[in-house]
């Protein structure tokens, strides 16, 4: 029956095991970095070196940022250059400042119109204002994200530099960042329908520049800093002044550190 | 024997749905996917590549020095030209003048930084509006009411 119907030597059966174990090897091949379902790089953190050919190498920096409120004008410069360097939607917010008044009892008026990008007008409480500061606030760029652990698709992500950033490819807009993150610097973009967030300027940080808020505040009360560059003035700031950071009872380890804030700010 | 179809049949299922899992993921997830972690590598160069739209401090002065030099000695030294007027990206691209740099003459413009606040740290120089203008309460804002006595050249270096 074989010799009949195929060549002589090879029987249908030899046939077909040899067949398989072929498309076996091609598909282990083809598919091996499917099959190794964690890649080592998503285990360490990431590779030791950036891409080739590229100027920035995201390996080599950690981005710190410090607001002095003591410095703090609330005059809304970074909140309009925020917003047109980042084309941020209007009423929609990657940066902003609050007001905190402190009246004599303890009694505390915040406020934030339209996220300071107008400026302030003076507040009437009608109580004696006894302590009063504005608090500037930005993405927390924390260590221990809320936002980023549960994104369902990778779209949330820690860059190896420090940063929080949104793949607005991937996003699928269920917005359960925007619910997690407890310092509400998330919003779903109104046209995209994605995640929106502060980015640090990550396009300017790339190119040697800094961020448009920290450019274009004019007291020094937001800068800007790498932990990984020696001698960085912020970051020795930051290891050697009193410094505290938002809601530090979620520990979720913010890299925005404040100066001088007042224990009402939260 | 006859039974060991069973397993054969099982076996069959098995390898089916681990091929389909992993063709599938072939095709679904990003090449540069978990290059650096869980998520695409090449979302963050994309981010690297887009343009800056405010430019680098300084940039001004290549076209502007007489307003830049004047403005380093007075009091607006540490207020960047785009802060008053606007980034760098509308008015020029590759070192050519591609549009007009917006001009803000209004008394808000100032006032974002100047009027009193009790909020605002004792050091920054504040006016109380109505009191510096000499207005009454009811009296209406003139719209560039600061440029009359505070001209051009006071206000870049006051
Ligand atoms: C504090 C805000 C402020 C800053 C900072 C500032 N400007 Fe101005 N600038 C103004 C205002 C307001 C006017 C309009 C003055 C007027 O018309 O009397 C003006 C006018 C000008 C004009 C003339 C425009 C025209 O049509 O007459 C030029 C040019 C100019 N600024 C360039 C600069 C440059 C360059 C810098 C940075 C070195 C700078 N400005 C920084 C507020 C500012
Ligand atoms: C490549 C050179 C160049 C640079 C850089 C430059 N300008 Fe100009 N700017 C010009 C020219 C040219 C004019 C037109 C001058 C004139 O008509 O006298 C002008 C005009 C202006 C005017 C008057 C309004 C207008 O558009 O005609 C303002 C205000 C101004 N520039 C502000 C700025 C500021 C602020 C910066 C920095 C962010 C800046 N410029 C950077 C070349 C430059
Ligand atoms: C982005 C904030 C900002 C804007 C906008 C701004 N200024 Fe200023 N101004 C400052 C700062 C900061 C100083 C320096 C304060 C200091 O010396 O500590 C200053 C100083 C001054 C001084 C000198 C005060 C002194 O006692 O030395 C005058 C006058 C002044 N500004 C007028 C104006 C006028 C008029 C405008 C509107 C065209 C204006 N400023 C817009 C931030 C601003
Ligand atoms: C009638 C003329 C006049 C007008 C209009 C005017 N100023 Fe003045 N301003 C002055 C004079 C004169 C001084 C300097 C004398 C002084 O220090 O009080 C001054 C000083 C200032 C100072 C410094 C105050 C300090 O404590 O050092 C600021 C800030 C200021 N003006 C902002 C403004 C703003 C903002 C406007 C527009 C809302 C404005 N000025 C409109 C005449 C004027």
């Amino acid at each position: 029956m074989n010799d009949r119907k195929h060549a002589p030597g090879v029987s249908r059966r030899d046939f077909i095991q040899a067949a398989a174990r072929g498309a076996a090897g091609m598909a282990v091949v083809m598919f091996w970095g499917d099959l190794t379902l964690v890649s080592a790089n998503t285990v360490s953190g990431g590779p030791a070196r950036g891409r080739e050919g590229y100027a920035y190498d995201p390996t080599q920096h950690r981005w710190i940022y410090l607001v002095d409120v003591a410095k703090c004008i609330g005059c809304g410069s970074c909140v309009r250059a925020c917003e047109r360097e980042n084309n941020v939607p209007r009423h929609f917010f990657r940066t902003w400042v609050e007001r905190y008044q402190v009246s004599r009892t303890g009694r505390t008026w915040i406020d934030s119109p339209d996220g300071a990008r107008d400026g302030f007008a003076p507040l009437v409480t009608g109580a004696e204002i006894t302590k009063a500061f504005f608090v500037p606030k930005l993405c927390n760029h924390c260590t221990n994200t809320p936002c980023v652990q549960l994104c369902p698709v990778g779209a949330s992500f820690v860059s190896p530099d420090g940063v929080v950033l949104v793949d607005e490819q991937r996003c699928i807009g269920c917005s359960y960042c925007v619910q997690a993150c407890p310092y509400g610097s998330r919003f779903i973009h109104p046209e995209t329908h994605t995640a929106s967030k502060c980015t640090l300027c990550y396009h300017r940080l790339a190119k040697g520049m800094t961020t448009a808020c920290v450019q274009n505040c004019p007291t020094d009360a937001r800068r800007i800093g790498d932990a990984r560059a020696l001698g960085d003035e912020v970051a020795e700031l930051i290891a050697t002044t009193e410094v505290r950071v938002l809601k530090p009872e979620l520990h979720t380890q913010p890299n925005c550190h404040y100066a001088n804030l007042g224990g009402e700010a939260r | 024997m006859e039974h060991s179809k069973h397993i054969w049949r099982g076996a069959i299922l098995l390898t089916a749905a681990l091929t389909a899992l992993v063709v599938g993921r072939h095709f679904l997830i990003p090449e540069s996917f978990g290059e650096m972690g869980f998520y695409r590598g090449d979302a963050l160069y994309e981010f690297m590549a887009s343009p800056p739209v405010h430019g680098a401090p300084g940039a001004c002065a290549a076209c502007h020095d007489d307003v830049a030099a004047a403005k380093a000695q007075g009091g607006h030294r540490t207020v960047e030209c785009e802060v008053c007027h606007g980034p760098l990206a509308v008015h020029v691209k590759d070192g050519e003048k591609v549009g007009d740099m917006p001009v803000d003459r209004s008394w808000q413009l100032c006032a974002h930084c100047h009027r009193y606040l009790a909020a605002r740290p004792a050091a920054m120089p504040q006016i109380d509006l109505r009191e510096h203008l000499d207005l009454g309460p009811q009296d209406p804002f003139p719209a560039e009411a600061c440029l009359g006595c505070h001209d051009r050249d006071a206000i870049h270096s006051p």
